[in-house]
């Protein structure tokens, strides 16, 4: 049982990583990587959304949709979910931390439309976990992307004092370097199956 | 078919009532009350975020002024026109501030700077600097890496022949690239009057051996003080100006033509 847990968790951050072998929310992978704080901010701002989704979209989907036989409206009702857990978020920030909030700036909105989260209670609903291991793995997912974003925010503020050729500045060297992370996360794929 | 129709209206009806009263009740208790002063003040500035106000952003030097903890003149960068706005929205009195303008005291351009060694690395000023002392003969001159260029914010530095020239149109006088240069040779000045003259060297050795150094440095001669009755003088072997006093000196250019070493500007 608790075996299988860490199994999860570990596949969701690591080997099954959304943002590095399943591209999701590449969005703010890319935008929002520029400064440490900033990526580390952003990364638990999305695990707290990512967390509290699972086990919601988990109670609402089970209780709800299963119930009255309406699979069709997970979609509607799970972006329900986080569209209000994002506002929540929101407001919690700015009242907390103004200048993260000013940082983050319109990719906290967007943690609605990240499709990371609505792809993480999609492959809950369709792995049919359990409300435990459905949390589990909104937390592993959760600890994946912040750990990426850090990585990749880590590698950027060393590239500020690099000499990259010119054509590649900006966009460029940074979707090279996110292919090369990806690369080296694929790597981990074979140690857990799924 | 009617059935699961009216209960999905009625579960998503449920879902988004029952969401919006728990945003409603979270959004009481998080409320932050923002005066909209602050909001239209940090759109009046130029938000660069150049720190010459001693803020490190536009927007916490926008707060301190909603709270009346700061003066509403020391926006440097946005100038006179941006500090009346200012002014209009706080509803204060502000006294017209005297032009100022970054001066770069070193005059030899990549064609007359001397090396002691040739450098290949990281290539930054500050890089250079680090290395022994920088490349140049003249361990106080410009090493022209552009340092200053990349760090000011609104683009009126350029480099000409390695060395930077200021468009004073646009310098706003923030002082990012005094901070910026490793040998110190920028400053920030007040131009007072239409007549304007500097001393563009920063070379504090004895006079002979600054010659050696570099064609265009000053070499303490002490020729300017005696023509401008002590407006310029010689201190530590290197020219200064009292620039408040610069109004007093009937030909300025005169003054600069003179110099043996041509390292007097003046407009």
């Amino acid at each position: 049982m608790i075996a299988n847990l860490v199994l999860i968790f570990i596949a969701a951050a690591i080997t099954h990583n959304f943002v590095l072998t399943y591209f999701l929310g590449i969005c703010p992978f890319i935008g929002v990587s520029r400064k440490i704080e900033q990526a580390v901010g952003m990364g638990l701002a999305t695990t707290f959304v990512m967390t509290l989704a699972a086990t919601v979209t988990w109670a609402i989907y089970h209780f709800i949709l299963i119930r009255f036989n309406l699979p069709f409206l997970q979609y509607a009702s799970f972006i329900i979910v986080i569209a209000s857990l994002v506002q929540i978020v929101e407001m919690f920030i700015k009242k907390v931390s103004p200048p993260l909030y000013r940082a983050l700036g319109i990719y906290l909105p967007l943690i609605t439309t990240n499709c990371a989260i609505l792809g993480l209670t999609l492959f809950m609903v369709l792995r049919e976990y359990t409300f435990l291991e459905g949390l589990i793995f909104g937390l592993g997912a959760g600890a994946g992307f912040t750990l990426a974003l850090v990585i990749m925010a880590g590698i950027r503020e060393e590239l500020e004092c690099c000499d990259i050729p010119k054509p590649l500045r900006g966009a460029g060297i940074t979707l090279i370097i996110a292919g090369l992370l990806a690369l080296s996360f694929m790597g981990f794929g074979g140690l857990i199956s799924k | 078919m009617d059935k699961t129709i009216i209960i999905s209206i009625a579960s998503m009806a449920g879902l988004g009532l029952f969401f919006a009263s728990v945003l409603a009740l979270v959004n009481q208790k998080l409320k932050v009350k923002e005066d909209p002063r602050v909001e239209e003040i940090a759109n009046t500035l130029p938000g660069v975020n150049c720190g010459a106000c001693g803020f490190t952003n536009c927007h916490e030097y926008a707060e301190a002024l909603v709270k009346n903890e700061t003066q509403a003149d020391l926006c440097r960068a946005g100038g006179e026109e941006v500090i009346k706005r200012l002014s209009a929205i706080l509803g204060v009195e502000v006294t017209e501030k005297v032009k100022e303008i970054a001066i770069v005291h070193c005059g030899a351009d990549a064609s007359r700077r001397k090396k002691k060694a040739n450098y290949s690395g990281i290539k930054t000023c500050q890089a250079v600097h680090n290395t022994f002392g920088g490349e140049t003969l003249c361990s106080y001159g410009c090493l022209g890496y552009g340092d200053c260029m990349k760090a000011c914010p609104f683009g009126a530095i350029t480099m000409v022949k390695g060395l930077p020239v200021i468009d004073k149109n646009k310098c706003t006088a923030c002082g990012k690239c005094v901070t910026s240069c490793p040998r110190e040779i920028i400053t920030v000045d007040k131009i007072e009057s239409e007549k304007f003259a500097y001393v563009a060297c920063n070379n504090l050795d004895k006079g002979p051996e600054a010659g050696k150094t570099c064609p265009v440095a000053c070499i303490a001669c002490g020729l300017c003080q005696k023509l401008t009755d002590g407006v310029f003088h010689v201190e530590n072997n290197l020219a200064q100006v009292k620039y408040d006093k610069i109004k007093d000196i009937e030909n300025v250019k005169e003054v600069a033509s003179k110099c043996p070493t041509k390292c007097i500007y003046s407009f």
